[in-house]
């Protein structure tokens, strides 16, 4: 017990005294999160809405791929993308391999299965009646579809929540892709990992409540938000 | 006016729905009627354009409706479901909302305000659906899509949660439309009483067929196999019918081919069930009377003439025998 009780006291100082090197990797994990949920989400809850209210050939096999999709596991998913970032892949000529774009690439094709099947969940848990009376009222397509979407909000707002959850968490794919290389690509999954292996639990320790604190400062503003919009 | 022509519309492999032809004119309210399940909430999807058939055509004014209709042909026809669902937001963004689909906002607020005063609206247009009653909600379902102003407008049990006060101002808002403009209207009900006042003309759906006969008095029943009388089983009473059909149909008795008496009588009638009257209607587009009995938890109706009611002094409540033959009762 009394490494954790050394590691909490480490990790105040290293809070409270403004370690540039904590909250550089805070900051750079903070960024690739939100850039690989926003896109993530930008295309996977559009994509969700497809698959949940459009008939069409092969819906069921495209459901099905998504569904396993979420259960990729990433470092699998980092090896692949290894493979095309690195010089002789196909994406090589992008210069990404151990760069933060690197990390956000992998994070995004493991949140996107999530944003779209969950979202396609949401979206098909909304009274079809809703649709059927934004249509028959005159909506196009796109009202129709944010008619609809605003009454899945609460459970959309859970996907986002889901996929930020699984980006901020990952670490498979940023140590393959990302490299963990100190102030470039060390995010406060990676670095937990290197800090613990090196047997500096106070670092790891305060790199992991960080991780704790920015998970719960999200959420927060995400509620925050459905409050705004309940009614 | 819309119409279906040659319609076979299948579910699940199962026909739902089989019209030759069905049409509701402009400046005309029709009234359908008939069993849950006879068709009348499909008739209406199909009518509505949100989804086509999967056999024959729908046409609006003549012109062939395409399998996946643009939003303006779909813009002029509007259906209110049965059980009706608001939007989140208040009930004026609901009544809004079909002005808004179609760029009229700016002409919104008046539009609202009358549509809302039509139906008795107008002290609940800040309230949320959660806030409303059943019967709210369907007035506001049916302010909502008078408010677009449709060319056909299709009403699924418009006044199911509805007192008689409710049901009567939202039939005479539907009146009222129809003498201003020549929109048509279609209303599936179960209400037969409320067909009969507001109606111009009623069909009848069984099995997703249009009835032959008047809408009362249709049972779906399961005969047994082999030919003469047989006895359908209706409610806690047994209907003896003359057919060689059997297994799942509809059986019909028209009101004109029930005898009524104060007491049984001597004749060849299979038929014969002892009950209480249970209301009487004078038909308006005729000069019967309409007297509605209960027999043994079946209700059933007879149309008799204004003398003939007088005659036996008939009121609600007073004990009446209804006769028909066996012959008399239709199978489909």
């Amino acid at each position: 017990m009394d490494f954790l009780a050394e590691g909490f006291r480490r990790a105040w100082d290293l809070l409270v005294g403004g370690d540039a090197e904590v909250y550089g990797i805070a900051l750079l994990t903070l960024k690739v999160a939100v850039v690989a949920t926003t896109i993530s989400c930008v295309l996977g809850l559009p994509l969700g809405y497809f698959l949940a209210t459009r008939r069409f050939w092969g819906r069921r096999a495209a459901l099905t791929v998504v569904n396993t999709a979420l259960a990729f596991p990433t470092v699998v998913v980092g090896l692949l993308l290894y493979g095309l970032l690195s010089r002789r892949g196909l994406l090589g000529g992008l210069g990404w391999l151990y760069t933060w774009q690197a990390i956000v690439v992998g994070d995004v094709l493991l949140a996107l299965p999530i944003a779209a099947a969950l979202s396609a969940a949401a979206i098909q848990g909304v009274d079809p009646r809703i649709r059927r009376t934004a249509e028959t009222l005159g909506a196009g397509s796109w009202l129709t579809a944010w008619t609809v979407t605003r009454e899945a909000r609460f459970a959309l707002a859970a996907v986002i929540t889901a996929a930020f959850g699984q980006v901020v968490a990952e670490i498979g794919t940023a140590m393959i892709v990302g490299g963990n290389i100190r102030g470039s690509t060390r995010t406060l999954t990676t670095a937990v990992a290197l800090y613990t292996s090196q047997g500096d639990f106070g670092l790891a320790l305060a790199l992991g409540l960080i991780l704790l604190v920015l998970a719960l400062l999200v959420n927060i503003a995400l509620q925050v938000l459905q409050g705004r919009g309940s009614g | 006016m819309v119409e279906l022509r040659g319609v076979r519309h299948r579910y699940q492999g199962r026909v739902v729905l089989d019209l030759e032809q069905f049409a509701v004119p402009r400046g005309a309210l029709i009234s359908v009627v008939g069993h849950n399940g006879a068709g009348k909430s499909t008739l209406l999807r199909l009518l509505a354009l949100l989804e086509p058939p999967t056999e024959g055509q729908v046409l609006l004014d003549g012109q062939v409706v395409p399998k996946r209709p643009a939003a303006a042909l779909r813009r002029r026809v509007t259906l209110v479901e049965q059980r009706p669902i608001l939007f989140r937001g208040t009930v004026y963004d609901n009544l809004r909302f079909g002005l808004e689909a179609r760029g009229m906002g700016s002409a919104a607020k008046g539009i609202v305000a009358d549509v809302a005063d039509q139906l008795g609206l107008t002290a609940l247009l800040g309230r949320r659906r959660d806030e409303l009653s059943d019967g709210e909600v369907q007035r506001v379902a049916v302010a909502r899509a008078l408010a677009v102003r449709p060319d056909v407008l299709l009403l699924d049990e418009p006044a199911s949660s509805a007192d008689r006060a409710a049901a009567g101002a939202l039939y005479r808002a539907l009146v009222r439309e129809r003498a201003e403009r020549p929109i048509a209207i279609c209303v599936a009900s179960h209400q037969l009483e409320d067909a009969y006042r507001w109606a111009d003309d009623i069909r009848a759906l069984a099995e997703g067929r249009l009835s032959p006969v008047t809408p009362e008095n249709l049972f779906r029943v399961e005969l047994a196999p082999g030919e003469g009388v047989k006895q359908a089983r209706v409610g806690d009473i047994d209907i003896a019918v003359m057919t060689d059909r059997s297994g799942p149909v509809v059986v019909a008795v028209s009101p004109t081919d029930i005898f009524v008496s104060r007491e049984p009588l001597a004749s060849s009638a299979r038929n014969v069930f002892k009950g209480r009257v249970t209301a009487m209607a004078i038909e308006r587009r005729g000069a019967g009377v309409h007297v509605r009995a209960d027999v043994g938890g079946v209700e059933l109706v007879a149309a008799i003439t204004a003398e003939a009611a007088r005659d036996l002094a008939l009121g609600p409540g007073s004990p009446v025998v209804f006769s028909f033959k066996a012959t008399a009762v239709q199978v489909f």
